[in-house]
């Protein structure tokens, strides 16, 4: 268990040591060694390349707005699906695995046409907005499936106490279901945090870009300044490192509780 | 779906979008310092150059610039989703072969009467670049530089086999034996990217063509004799074992192998000066392509387009005309990574000054004169892939020419006839 962690640790360790290395050097055959001596200026050169504390607002902005949403959003959906009976259930459940099967592409340009129309295609927030569609059915359908265990005598008999809906889902589904809200919540944050794809074609200034692009286009710096990009790519991956780290403990807390 | 594939569904779109903000005489000009947004792809460096080109522009009384510049590989996408959308930057930056499906689809206003206006005299810009963008019969966009293709050389390793200084016009034979003498253990002699853009100059050199018609082409012509002798000549030199290795050039780029000095020629453009600039240690020049049968080269050259959705016309030409201009030319060739297209820029020390390397940047200016371009036609970046696709069969997989060249009109000529 612990050499396969190992394994998926490597990559970070590189990256560390990656961005320690001296620039303007030759790029290195395979791997970079120890390096000697650590070159910690790289991490001030970055600002240099692109204006690094603004994008790292936008991305904190970005998905302290864009992970709630998408948590009350898919988590709803996904109590609709189980309350649903019959015919409408499985038709609910087929749309969602269809609206998987649509690539991504497809949707860029509709989805920016439509932002523009009602003026919001270029704010920080604008991304966010995904999120008021679930971000992605894979979500909804994974509260769905939580959701399934919960006995139906239980969401029935709370409805025939007069709870709404609203109560039903807050009151009794939510706490129920409180592994699969960490799980998409760590999901979502993690995608949010990443996302460059949806920016580059939905935000329009650079000004309102997210971490994640301004890292990709530090990505096309030239060989001898590679020690840079990394530093940087240190810089972003950190606070989502750190934010498992934190997260981690209740993550595993709650999936041994349900 | 590659990224071009991906572009011509996407300018499919646009094409609705841009019909309905044709360019009519009545079409708003703005005024000449409104602001405006210029979309280029540019690595972060050239970010820099590209960030002082606009702060000088505001300092000579332009207007407000807002810059997007965007990595090398995001660059078409978000233009093209730009354009789809009626989002499209006000000035663009693009290669010429890769702007022909944005002026069919009317997304560009053609710039030379613009450009007129502002008293810009095109005639004192080499020509070559203003054929590759005039289109339909008008001058599309203005270019910026005039790049070709040229050979990169190690003088160390040069030095090391005991070999001169590549000469202009060396024959291909000489070009064979000096790579051959240049591969020692650990050292190849030379990299060679499978592209139509790095095959075309030996095609012509051989008397060859890439297609029946430059200006309306019809199909691919690579099977025919000219050019199937270069390409045979290319395979043969691969064969000698002179080039890298499919894992060598699968573990580095080529030009990350000759930085480190493993690879001591490589064929690119002014493009990679920067970077090679950057390496302590690294002591290269350039030097002529080497003869088949006539000298050639290709081009390479980008240059500004106004979107045909601009309602900032007036700003848009008054910042290409200072872009393109004495002054914008010089900082971009400060630089390092253009060749001016402006030629009293071309042929001054901001481009030629022998103090930092290439030394020998001359070069560049003597290709001009036997320069051609690639077609311009819309499909053309599809079929460029369909080409480099084969090609790299051929050239790593040891896969039988004819084989190759038998695929490329299979999948090529439909996509030229399509237009």
């Amino acid at each position: 268990m612990i050499a396969l962690s190992l394994v998926f640790l490597a990559p970070l360790v590189v990256m560390v040591l990656g961005s320690l290395q001296r620039p303007l050097q030759p790029p290195p055959d395979g791997l970079d060694l120890w390096p000697d001596p650590a070159e910690w200026s790289n991490y001030l050169a970055v600002p240099r390349f692109m204006p690094l504390a603004w994008l790292l607002l936008n991305s904190l902005l970005l998905v302290v707005v864009a992970v709630p949403v998408t948590v009350v959003v898919t988590s709803m959906a996904g109590l609709a699906i189980v309350t649903a009976r019959g015919r409408l259930r499985r038709g609910l459940i087929g749309v969602s695995v269809f609206m998987l099967l649509v690539p991504a592409a497809a949707l860029w340009v509709p989805r920016v046409v439509l932002l523009r129309g009602v003026g919001l295609a270029d704010t920080p927030l604008t991304v966010a907005l995904l999120a008021l569609a679930g971000t992605t059915p894979f979500y909804v359908l994974l509260f769905a499936l939580a959701y399934s265990r919960i006995p139906v005598s239980l969401l029935e008999a709370a409805t025939l106490e007069g709870l709404s809906p609203y109560a039903v889902w807050r009151r009794v589904a939510l706490p129920l279901g409180r592994p699969a809200a960490v799980a998409v919540a760590a999901l979502s944050t993690l995608y949010y945090w990443s996302t460059f794809m949806d920016p580059l074609t939905l935000v329009s200034s650079p000004g309102n870009w997210p971490v994640a692009l301004g890292l990709r286009r530090l990505s096309e710096m030239e060989a001898a300044l590679y020690p840079i990009y990394l530093a940087g790519a240190v810089i972003v991956t950190a606070p989502a490192l750190l934010a498992f780290a934190i997260g981690q403990r209740s993550f595993f807390a709650s999936v041994e509780r349900s | 779906m590659s990224a071009r594939r991906l572009l011509a569904v996407l300018l499919g779109l646009a094409a609705v979008s841009a019909c309905a903000s044709a360019p009519g005489e009545d079409a708003a000009a703005g005024s000449a310092t409104a602001r405006i947004t210029v979309q280029l792809k540019a690595d972060p460096e050239e970010a820099a150059v590209y960030r002082s080109l606009a702060t000088a522009y505001q300092a000579a009384g332009g207007g407000e610039i807002e810059l997007v510049t965007v990595g090398r590989k995001d660059h078409l996408t978000r233009l093209s989703t730009a354009f789809a959308s009626g989002d499209a930057p006000d000035v663009f930056l693009i290669n010429y072969r890769e702007y022909a499906p944005f002026v069919q689809r009317g997304a560009v206003r053609p710039i030379g009467p613009l450009l007129k206006q502002e008293g810009l005299d095109t005639a004192d810009y080499y020509e070559q670049p203003l054929s590759a963008f005039t289109y339909d019969g008008a001058l599309q966009c203005m270019p910026q530089n005039i790049s070709s293709l040229v050979v990169y050389w190690n003088r160390a390793l040069f030095a090391k086999a005991g070999l001169p200084a590549p000469k202009a016009g060396w024959s291909w034979d000489e070009f064979v034996r000096t790579a051959q003498a240049l591969t020692a253990d650990g050292v190849k002699g030379v990299g060679i990217d499978p592209s139509i853009t790095r095959m075309a100059p030996f095609i012509w050199s051989k008397g060859g063509a890439i297609v029946d018609d430059g200006k309306a082409p019809t199909r691919t012509t690579l099977h025919e004799p000219g050019a199937r002798a270069a390409l045979q000549a290319v395979v043969d030199l691969i064969a000698t074992g002179a080039t890298p290795s499919k894992d060598q050039l699968a573990s580095q780029g080529l030009e990350e192998q000759f930085m480190t000095g493993k690879l001591a020629m490589f064929m690119s453009s002014r493009v990679e000066v920067p970077a090679l600039r950057e390496q302590r240690g690294l002591d290269f020049d350039v030097a002529a392509l080497p003869v088949m049968g006539t000298p050639a080269s290709v081009l390479h050259s980008d240059a500004y387009c106004v979107a045909s959705s601009s309602k900032n016309t007036k700003a848009a030409a008054k910042f290409i005309a200072y872009a393109v201009g004495q002054q914008g030319q010089t900082v971009t060739a400060l630089g390092g990574r253009t060749v001016p297209s402006l030629r009293s820029v071309a042929t001054s020390p901001a481009f030629l000054s022998p103090a930092r390397p290439p030394a020998s940047s001359q070069v560049f200016l003597d290709a001009i004169a036997h320069l051609r371009h690639t077609p311009v036609t819309p499909s053309w970046p599809e079929v460029e892939d369909v080409i480099g696709t084969q090609l790299q069969r051929a050239f790593e997989d040891g896969v039988p020419l004819d084989e190759v060249l038998a695929e490329i009109q299979k999948q090529a000529d439909p996509l030229l006839r399509r237009r």
